[in-house]
């Protein structure tokens, strides 16, 4: 029978592909009259369209019999705005008459809305869904992205990171009776007792002195000290700055290189990272001073090495960009940046961009991935443009009048998802910057994407407050407020996501051309810390809060303070930092007392 | 839809049709994008993203009401851990370039003189 042939070549394919699971369990069951047509005519008609798709760049596809028809209903002749070709016998029908047809004809009930290459069952009178039809689509619109009539979307070699790498099942552990009983023989419980405290405030919580204008490094560095991978490398070890100085010294009596390599083996952020990490752990609770930090810092960024008032985020990138470096001079070869084998910086900050740009003219599609550290986002301050800010979208009665009030006060509000949503936006390159596209052979204006390829295991949003403009010769805060979630779903800013909206969010053929291969990890984030300005571009002041068990700290150098969740919401952010939901620690998982 | 035999309408019966057939393509396209959304599950889950929208409104609207609370000024008594702070930090140590004692609140300045 063809329809369990049918079924038994489908379950085959799909056992090929691990990335488009997702889509076998979206398939929508098909509806009697498209079964009955599957079956006696299986995939072939569908495969047949391919000519009369028509696919323009950044438009839909749409159904054309004849190059230069016009279509017209089969019944009554009138050009109605939509219009249902017959699959069986690419006869047209208007809205109206498209019923009679398939009562007339048995197996003629499938028909494509031409205009939107659509199937319209016109028994059912609904839309319905086919893999084999939105792949025949699918491979046209792929078509136009491709150099040569092949189905292949010309892209930069993909990053070694993008091939599959062997994963290890994730498992939960608890120790049994005997292995408590080994362990609370083999160690001695931290106490937290100094001062009278007991460890009812959470560990490595401990105030920054500020040592001259240098609020911009004490936030930062909170932020860092909390941030989960980051904070479990150090605490585990891995960089022990004891033996990377013994290391450094036994370097130098090597005889490698005279006095211009000695101070770059000496000089490493990642001790003095270590050494923070010690003393923020320590279990002390009085506020410590950074300075061997700042002198080592200071030493690797010679240009911001000065009494002012520094920008948090500048400062983070080349604290992250000092430690790379340090990384890779212990190395012959450098390594991958996009998947973190090059430093631990690079291993919880790095993401992979991508970007297309696509040709307005012929749809020719170019890609290139870039690791990033963050992202930056801007932030307009204009309200009319926006048309991704809040809205209220119901009027929810349940939640009192007062909810709503707050709502309607709060509407255009600029979001966090609003700017992701901004960035992820195809943009229209001006007639100035015509980018050369090989299909047409000459300078065209373009459409340019910038997606999510890999996720990061720590995302920080830098939101540019600050305006430099060259031009005016001056510069400028924007204080708007920015709303931002405490969980965000990053999944709209994938790039699978991306290209299956392009696409017309066709199910993709499952013959393996161009998977693009699901995140290792899932794409939820919780937010832990976010750093905040307040004040004037000239005089402002950082402050960092942390979100431990649940509860928020308030980090203003020294002082550390505890505040409501609302605080933290109404601040005005400048840095998030979102970590993978599933490595974030949340007050549920105490620990196991001994 | 059906019209008559188009040399009896008037202009504006004309562009009336026309209209109609405009705003009804449109309504379908919307419609017909939105079906294959819902039907292919790629739907967002939207509420999480409203309760988060409805929880900062609040906190925002809650702030504006109370004023300058306390917690959202600077004026700090004891920290969490019950220790108050100088304005400039005086803990002292050696500087690590010319040995000498250094008040923490001073060590920038200072050390930017090298």
């Amino acid at each position: 029978m063809s329809s369990s042939l049918n079924r038994h070549q489908k379950n085959q394919i799909l056992n090929d592909d691990d990335d488009l699971d997702r889509d076998a369990d979206a398939l929508p069951e098909p509806c009697p009259h498209l079964i009955d047509f599957r079956t006696s005519h299986g995939a072939k008609p569908f495969r047949a369209l391919q000519d009369c798709l028509r696919v323009k760049p950044f438009g839909r596809a749409s159904i054309l019999r004849e190059p230069n028809e016009v279509p017209l209903c089969g019944r009554c002749g009138e050009p109605s705005p939509r219009l249902y070709a017959c699959v069986s016998c690419a006869a047209l029908f208007c809205r109206q008459h498209a019923p009679d047809h398939a009562a007339a004809e048995p197996l003629h009930a499938l028909a494509i809305d031409i205009d939107r290459a659509e199937l319209f069952c016109c028994a059912c009178q609904d839309q319905v869904y086919d893999r084999d039809f939105d792949a025949a689509v699918f491979r046209a619109q792929k078509t136009l992205c491709a150099l040569k009539s092949s189905a292949c979307i010309q892209t930069s070699p993909k990053p070694a990171n993008l091939r599959k790498r062997k994963r290890v099942d994730y498992r939960p552990w608890t120790p049994d009776l005997q292995e408590r009983a080994i362990m609370r023989k083999n160690t001695s419980p931290l106490i937290n007792a100094v001062n009278g405290l007991n460890s009812e405030f959470p560990w490595g919580l401990r105030g920054l002195n500020n040592l001259g204008n240098t609020c911009f490094m004490n936030s930062v560095l909170q932020a860092l000290l909390h941030t989960p991978p980051l904070r479990n490398y150090f605490l585990s070890d891995r960089h022990n700055r004891y033996y990377c100085k013994q290391k450094g010294v036994a370097g130098k009596k090597s005889g490698s290189g005279g006095d211009g390599n000695g101070k770059g083996n000496r000089l490493c952020l990642a001790c003095d990272l270590d050494e923070m990490y010690s003393a923020a752990f320590s279990g002390e609770r009085t506020s410590f001073s950074p300075s061997s930090f700042l002198h080592s810092w200071w030493q690797h960024a010679a240009n911001l090495a000065s009494y002012e008032q520094q920008d948090a985020h500048e400062f983070f990138i080349s604290m992250l960009d000092g430690i790379h470096e340090k990384a890779q001079s212990d190395r012959p070869k450098p390594l991958n940046q996009g998947n973190g084998d090059c430093c631990i910086a690079h291993r919880v900050f790095s993401g992979i961009l991508r970007s297309d740009v696509m040709c307005a003219e012929c749809g020719f599609t170019s890609t290139t991935y870039d690791p990033c550290l963050d992202i930056s986002l801007d932030l307009e301050s204009n309200k009319k443009n926006n048309p991704k800010m809040t809205s209220t979208k119901r009027n929810n009665s349940q939640n009192g009048k007062e909810d709503c009030k707050a709502l309607a006060h709060d509407r255009g509000t600029p979001t966090l998802m609003g700017c992701l949503e901004r960035f992820t936006r195809p943009e229209r390159l001006g007639s100035s910057q015509k980018f050369f596209c090989q299909k047409c052979q000459v300078r065209q204006e373009s459409l340019k994407q910038m997606s999510l390829k890999k996720l990061p295991l720590v995302s920080c949003f830098h939101i540019k407050r600050f305006e430099h403009s060259s031009v005016r010769k001056m510069s400028r805060k924007i204080d708007r407020y920015l709303q931002f979630p405490l969980s965000l779903d990053m999944e709209p800013y994938l790039s699978s996501s991306i290209l299956r909206k392009r696409f017309g969010n066709r199910m993709f053929p499952v013959d393996g051309v161009d998977p693009e291969t699901t995140n290792e990890f899932s794409s939820e984030f919780e937010l832990f810390a976010i750093v905040t300005h307040s004040g004037t571009l000239d005089a402002g002041h950082y402050v960092t809060y942390l979100r431990l068990s649940d509860k928020w700290y308030k980090c203003d150098d020294a002082w550390i303070t505890q505040v409501s969740e609302n605080i933290v919401r109404t601040a005005q952010c400048y840095m998030m930092f979102y970590v993978q939901k599933m490595l974030y620690y949340k007050a549920s998982e105490r620990q196991v007392a001994l | 839809m059906v019209h008559p035999a188009e040399d009896n309408l008037s202009h504006t019966q004309l562009s009336s049709n026309v209209f109609e057939d405009l705003l009804e393509s449109i309504i379908v396209d919307v419609a017909s994008e939105c079906h294959r959304i819902a039907r292919l599950g790629l739907e967002r889950n939207l509420e999480e993203e409203e309760e988060e929208l409805r929880l900062s409104a609040l906190a925002r609207a809650g702030v504006a009401d109370s004023g300058n609370s306390s917690e959202a000024n600077n004026k700090y008594v004891v920290d969490i851990f019950g220790q108050t702070h100088p304005p400039v930090a005086n803990e002292l140590f050696d500087c690590m370039n010319c040995g000498r004692s250094v008040a923490a609140g001073r060590f920038a300045p200072h050390l930017e003189k090298w």
